[in-house]
């Protein structure tokens, strides 16, 4: 089966869509759509792509998408979504996946009775180390179920070319969801939280703004964030979102009952913690010579995978694709449960509630 | 004053990006020039002390209006553009990726176009471009690039998300010049330096490694000092019988571009290499074919395209910025480097 793709939205993150689709090959780009057609001409001119469209439902209508990527500003995502569901298209959401859990819910439960596909971009849970880790955790590397789990998401406010526009006008549509800066940068650090947590999540969530932002006339926008999360289960969870820290902390540290996992996003690796001890002063040197042998590993891997094509500046993006896409092909499970779009846009939810009325 | 101008002193004049390294001196210029009804687009979030040092300058200083907003904004547009006689637009997308700089460059140039026409008073639209524009692939070493050589046809090869921004962006000011009788000008300035921009032209070299690798050697550089520019662009923008003309701004003296690295260093040293163009040609040549091979994995950074825009060498002419515009440069090169190099003391 060729797919037809179609992609609504030609801003930046369309080029990533389709240069990753090109990847991956065996199979066809039908359509480009914005609601500013110059914007989806300048991307059909570079990639070859004649069909394109400024109103959603006549491209739909026109080209009969087996799957649409959606790459709107969060705003339109839950109605583009329904349009290309009712359509019977299958449906790829860019992250955030919508504004409210509740539209998550509607429209999961609509792609279930239309027996069709829909996913959330949460690219970054597919990267070659985040696929590693999964391998160990489905091998019990952990000895059980997780008993803690630490994501750190960075943001560096120096490119200007991402803050400059928001802080700028009050009517950008980051400062329009409810919850601003975090809302469009922390479901790929959620969405690895919410991988460990069962449904029901207390939450006690902090926000600041940082000086730094301060000086840039942040005006009411935060950008240092901390939350605290516990499910029905005990499993524990912290997630840290900041502009400040240096260098930048993109990681993900899983604690579990025997062995622990820390998988550090930012330079694609993976160190496996060991639950072993050692005599007298050999718990000094042994140790950090294993991880050093670790690290070594992970070097002589990623340069392995780069030599060999695997290691992408976007290879969870084509990852994450591909899974989709072969899901639809072979009607099997999409590449991430549906529990986890559902909680992963929960607790952002009751983070954004706590945050803008820090009473409750 | 101009003697022989399109507009009276008291005709408003709208300049975009007037905040910017060189809008502030085109402001300059205006108000130098006794145009006493200026109107300053500014982006939100800018720190005007500048301009604001520079209309204090000026008793029309005073008159000026600030206007802040976003020219994807369409209200924003109209709001600036309304009884507008002259729009000069130098406000410029610096976005890394090819739709950012399409939105910030092409899509804002439509909305200022379209207020422009519908609420303004329309004798002049000042386009500042780039010579990012051209292509000087299928050209000679050192060949004369002018007004009438190609333009980029394959931006994405190139890897210049600024380039293709300011392509599109030319293409949509002919467009509504051809649909709707825009009166346009087109000004595409070289590498232009001064005082506010301590960074070097990329036809110098490249900082991407961690170290600076000069690339230009012994390239003339098409130079224009700020306020040189600037000045070319105030002509551009009110004398009479230029519609629909293009002009590249170079200044008549220039430098190579190892003669223009050494003045800088000698200012504050730092450490550089010298590659050759055969060898940053063959790298460029070789990346792209990794990159194309590889389906991206390393992103098309260098490549014959950029290697030849930037690194092959040209010789310039202003000679049409001369003969039709009566243009002189106002600022020796002597003068031009000692105001340059004093932001490095």
């Amino acid at each position: 089966m060729t797919l037809r793709l179609a992609i609504i939205g030609c801003g930046k993150i369309a080029d990533q869509h389709l240069l990753a689709f090109r990847r991956i090959g065996g199979g066809e780009v039908v359509a480009l759509c914005d609601r500013e057609l110059l914007m989806a001409n300048q991307l059909g001119d570079r990639f070859g792509i004649t069909a394109c469209f400024a109103d959603a439902a006549e491209m739909l209508r026109t080209t009969k998408p087996d799957v649409v990527h959606i790459t709107t500003p969060p705003q339109g995502h839950f109605t583009l979504a329904k349009l290309c569901l009712e359509a019977g298209a299958h449906v790829y959401l860019e992250k955030p996946f919508t504004v409210t859990a509740a539209e998550a819910e509607e429209l999961i439960s609509l792609a279930e009775n239309k027996k069709l596909k829909i996913t959330a971009g949460h690219n970054y849970q597919f990267t070659l180390e985040m696929l590693e880790m999964r391998r160990l955790v489905a091998q019990d590397f952990l000895g059980g179920k997780a008993v803690h789990v630490e994501s750190h998401w960075p943001y560096d406010l120096s490119d200007a070319s991402y803050v400059g526009p928001i802080l700028g006008s009050k009517t950008h549509w980051v400062r329009q969801l409810p919850g601003q800066l975090f809302h469009n940068l922390i479901s790929h650090g959620i969405a690895k939280l919410a991988e460990f947590l069962g449904d029901e999540v207390k939450i006690t969530a902090h926000a600041h703004q940082s000086p730094r932002l301060h000086s840039l006339n942040g005006q009411e926008v935060q950008d240092e964030l901390r939350v605290l999360l516990r499910d029905e289960n005990g499993t524990t969870a912290t997630f840290c979102f900041s502009t400040q820290i240096k260098p930048g902390q993109n990681f993900l540290r899983i604690c579990g009952p025997k062995n622990s996992l820390f998988v550090d996003n930012s330079s694609g690796t993976l160190l496996r913690l060991e639950n072993k001890s050692y005599k007298s002063y050999l718990t000094f040197f042994v140790p950090p010579l294993k991880l050093a042998r670790q690290h070594f590993h992970n070097a002589r891997i990623n340069v392995f995978n780069f030599l060999n094509g695997k290691l992408h500046q976007d290879s969870g993006m084509k990852e994450l694709i591909e899974q989709f896409h072969r899901s639809i092909k072979t009607q099997g499970a999409p590449p991430i449960p549906y529990r986890e779009i559902i909680l992963t846009a929960r607790i952002m939810d009751e983070i954004f509630a706590q945050i803008k009325n820090p009473a409750k | 004053m101009l003697m022989d101008s399109i507009v009276s002193p008291t005709d408003r004049i709208l300049v975009t990006g007037s905040n910017g390294f060189i809008g502030t001196r085109v402001v300059e210029n205006l108000l130098a020039r006794g145009f006493l009804n200026l109107r300053l687009f500014v982006r939100p979030s800018s720190k005007l002390d500048k301009l604001k040092q520079i209309l204090g300058r000026y008793s029309a200083g005073k008159n000026a209006q600030i206007v802040a907003g976003d020219l994807l904004s369409r209200e924003d547009c109209q709001a600036a553009a309304r009884d507008v006689s002259v729009v000069i637009h130098l406000a410029a997308g610096f976005e890394k990726s090819f739709a950012g700089a399409f939105m910030n460059s092409a899509l804002a140039t439509r909305n200022l176009i379209e207020a422009f026409l519908e609420l303004g008073q329309p004798k002049r639209f000042v386009n500042v471009s780039s010579f990012a524009v051209y292509s000087n692939l299928k050209m000679e070493r050192h060949a004369l690039l002018d007004e009438t050589c190609p333009l980029e046809d394959a931006p994405q090869e190139r890897h210049d998300a600024y380039g293709f921004g300011k392509v599109q962006q030319e293409k949509i000011v002919r467009d509504y010049a051809q649909k709707r009788n825009l009166p346009f000008v087109i000004l595409r300035p070289g590498a232009v330096y001064g005082p506010g921009k301590p960074d070097l032209s990329g036809r110098v070299g490249i900082n991407t490694f961690g170290f600076f690798i000069h690339l230009g050697g012994g390239n003339e550089l098409p130079l224009t000092f700020v306020d040189n520019c600037a000045e070319a662009i105030a002509l551009a923008a009110l004398k009479p019988g230029m519609d629909g003309e293009i002009f590249n701004v170079v200044d008549d003296e220039t430098m190579t571009s190892r003669e223009f690295l050494t003045a800088r260093k000698a200012a504050k040293p730092f450490f550089s290499i010298w590659i050759p163009y055969p060898l940053a040609k063959l790298g460029s040549v070789l990346w792209e074919n990794y990159s194309k091979k590889s389906g991206g994995q390393l992103p098309p950074v260098f490549n014959r395209r950029r290697c030849a825009a930037e690194w092959q060498g040209n010789r310039y002419s202003n000679q049409k910025l001369h003969d039709r515009l009566g243009w002189k440069q106002k600022v020796p090169l002597a003068d031009a480097m000692k105001l340059f190099l004093a932001q490095y003391q």
